[in-house]
C-alpha cells in the first residue's frame, strides 16, 4: 500500500516571508535537487483561486524555480495535457483548502494514479494543510466547521492532523478519535513543520519556527484512565533556518544604483552628460 | 410541479446587459421576490463569479449562496438551505469537479429533494449539464461522455454552435448513448417533470434541438424556440418578404 519515492507533508506552510514559512520553501527547494526546479501546484482544495496561484509563483520563482499550476477548473481555457505535465516536474505542490473536495475532485478527474506515477518516477510530491493530509489513509478536515474524519488517498499508512497546536479544537478531536480507535495512529503537524517520508517510511522531520513541532500520536491502554487514551511523543526536529541572501547580485545592483542617484543628486548633473555618465562608470 | 430549466449557455454569466433567461426563470418560480441560491461549484467557487451573482440579483430577488469550499463560512445547513429556495441556480465551470464535489457533500441528493419538493432548478454550460443522465462534455478538450446526475433520463450538450461537440453527441448516440437534447448559447429547455415543454431564447437566432439515433443515422430535430425579447423582424428573412412586410 506504501508509496514509492518522496512525500513531504507540512501542517502548514503559507506562500509569504516570515515566521519560518521562507525556511521551509528553501526546504523544498533543495529537496527538490535540482539547479533550475520545475514546480507545479496543484490547488484544487481551495478550488484554484489566482491569489494563491500568484503567491506561488512569487516564492518558487524567487527562488530560482520554474514555477507553474494546473486547475482543474479551468481546463477549458488553459488547456494542458496534465500527466505529461506533472511528470515533467520536479516537484509538484498541493495547495490546502477543503480535504473532502480535493479528494473528490481528484478522483473525477483521475488524478490520484496520475500522482502515484510521479512519484514512481522520481517526482518529489509536497503538499500543506489539506494537501498534506490527503497522502494518509485518514485525514482530519474542519473546511465544514466542526472537525470531521475524512479518508484520504492512503498512499502514506496510518493518519495525519496538521494545524496541530494553532487549532486547538482539532487536535483535541484528533486525540480523542485516536484514544476511541475512530482514527488510525500518525501523526500531528504544527504550521511550519514538515515531515518527509521515503518509500511509506518516514525519514526526517523539521521545524521551521521554534516552539512547532511533529507529534506522534497513538492510542494505548491506560488503566489509570479507565479505558483507551491516546499518547503525545514529541519528534525530534531539525530546525530549519532562513538563509536571509547576503550582498547578492541584486542587492549590488541596487546598492549601485542608489549610489549612482546620490551622486547625481550631490553634482546636480542629468545623466544625459558625458561627466554624468563617466560619474557611474566610476561606481563600477 | 418538478422544473428545471438547462441554458445552452447565457444568463449572467455569459450575456452582460441581457437579463433574458434569468428573468424567464425567475418567473417560473410564481413568487414575487424569489429566494435564489447559487451554487458556483462548477467554478471552484470564484469570488469573481459570486460578485457577478449578486450584482445581477439584487434587485427582486432573495439572493444566497453556497460555497462547498469554505464550508465554515456561510450556509450550515445547506440541506435546510436548498429546500427553503424557489430557485436554484448552478453556475457554470468543471462538470467533473462539479459532480465530485456534489456527491462528496450529498449535494446531488439534496438537489433531487428539492427538485421534487418543486423548487426550480436552473443553470447553465455544466449547471445545464449535471441534471441530465450522460452529458457530452467537451471542457476538458477531448468531448467525452459523462454520467450526470440524472434526474432528467436524456443526454444533453451545450453551446452547440460548435462543431466538434456536435459531432462528439452524433458519435455518442451511435456508440448507444440514450437520445436527448442540445441548446446553442442563449437557448435555454425547459423541462416540467421527463418532458420538454418549452424552448426559449435570449437572442433571436439561438437554437436547440432533438437527437435521437435511427439505425444507423441520427436524427436532430430543430425545436420551436420562443424568443423573450422585443419580437423583431429576424435579419435573416428572405428579402422578398421583408420588402412585402415594409410595403
Amino acid at each position: 500500500m506504501s508509496a514509492p519515492g518522496r512525500i513531504f507533508v507540512s501542517g502548514g506552510h503559507e506562500f509569504k516571508r516570515g515566521g519560518g514559512n521562507d525556511a521551509l520553501s528553501d526546504h523544498i527547494v533543495d529537496l527538490a535537487d535540482s539547479s533550475h526546479p520545475r514546480i507545479c501546484l496543484l490547488p484544487t482544495a481551495s478550488g484554484d483561486p489566482e491569489d494563491q496561484i500568484a503567491s506561488f509563483r512569487r516564492t518558487f520563482g524567487e527562488r530560482d524555480c520554474l514555477p507553474s499550476a494546473v486547475s482543474l477548473f479551468r481546463l477549458a481555457t488553459e488547456r494542458v495535457d496534465l500527466r505529461e505535465h506533472l511528470l515533467a516536474q520536479d516537484a509538484i505542490y498541493v495547495g490546502g483548502g477543503s480535504m473532502v473536495n480535493l479528494i473528490a475532485i481528484w478522483a473525477a478527474h483521475g488524478v490520484g494514479e496520475q500522482l502515484r506515477e510521479c512519484l514512481e518516477e522520481g517526482v518529489l510530491v509536497c503538499g500543506q494543510s489539506a494537501g498534506a493530509m490527503c497522502w494518509f489513509e485518514q485525514g482530519v478536515t474542519c473546511s465544514s466547521g466542526a472537525p470531521t474524519a475524512v479518508a484520504g488517498l492512503g498512499l502514506l499508512e496510518g493518519s495525519a492532523c496538521v494545524h496541530y497546536h494553532g487549532e486547538p479544537e482539532r487536535r483535541h478531536f484528533y486525540l480523542q478519535a485516536v484514544a476511541e480507535g475512530g482514527l488510525k495512529h500518525g501523526i500531528g503537524l504544527d504550521d511550519q513543520t514538515a515531515a518527509l517520508f521515503e518509500d511509506g517510511q518516514m525519514v526526517e522531520t523539521v521545524s521551521a519556527r521554534p516552539t512547532a513541532s511533529v507529534w506522534r500520536v497513538a492510542h494505548t491502554e491506560d488503566e489509570s484512565a479507565d479505558g483507551m487514551t491516546a499518547i503525545e511523543d514529541r519528534l525530534d526536529s531539525r530546525c530549519l533556518v532562513h538563509q536571509a541572501p547576503a550582498a547578492d547580485a541584486l542587492g549590488a545592483d541596487i546598492l549601485e544604483l542608489r549610489e549612482t542617484l546620490a551622486a547625481r543628486a550631490a553634482t546636480g548633473r542629468s545623466r544625459r552628460t558625458g561627466v554624468g555618465r563617466t560619474g557611474v562608470g566610476r561606481l563600477d | 410541479m418538478r422544473q428545471i430549466v438547462a441554458f445552452g449557455g447565457g444568463g449572467f454569466s455569459m450575456e452582460s446587459g441581457n437579463p433574458l433567461l434569468d428573468d424567464y426563470v425567475l418567473g417560473l418560480t410564481g413568487t414575487p421576490e424569489p429566494r435564489v441560491c447559487f451554487l458556483p461549484t462548477a467554478s471552484g467557487d470564484a469570488d469573481h463569479y459570486l460578485v457577478r451573482f449578486y450584482n445581477s440579483f439584487r434587485e427582486g430577488t432573495k439572493p444566497s449562496h453556497i460555497s462547498l469550499f469554505r464550508r465554515e463560512r456561510g450556509v450550515s445547513d445547506t440541506r435546510a438551505h436548498l429546500l427553503s429556495q424557489d430557485l436554484i441556480y448552478v453556475g457554470g465551470g468543471s462538470l467533473l469537479s462539479l459532480l465530485g464535489v456534489w456527491r462528496a457533500h450529498g449535494i446531488d441528493e439534496v438537489l433531487r429533494e428539492a427538485w421534487e419538493a418543486g423548487v426550480v432548478l436552473c443553470g447553465l454550460s455544466a449547471g445545464s449539464l449535471c441534471w441530465f443522465s450522460e452529458a457530452v462534455s467537451g471542457y476538458h478538450g477531448e468531448v467525452n461522455r459523462v454520467q450526470a446526475l440524472g434526474l432528467l433520463p436524456h443526454s444533453n450538450a451545450v453551446h452547440y454552435s460548435d462543431g466538434d461537440r456536435r459531432a462528439a453527441f452524433h458519435r455518442h448516440l451511435l456508440e448507444g448513448m440514450p437520445g436527448g437534447f442540445a441548446a446553442e448559447d442563449g437557448a435555454a429547455l425547459r423541462f416540467v417533470g421527463d418532458e420538454l415543454v418549452e424552448v426559449v431564447a435570449s437572442r433571436p437566432e439561438a437554437r436547440a434541438y432533438r437527437l435521437e439515433r435511427r439505425g444507423a443515422l441520427v436524427m436532430e430535430t430543430r425545436l420551436a424556440t420562443r424568443y423573450l425579447g422585443t419580437a423583431a423582424i429576424p435579419a435573416a428573412l428572405p428579402e422578398s418578404i421583408g420588402r412585402a412586410l415594409a410595403a
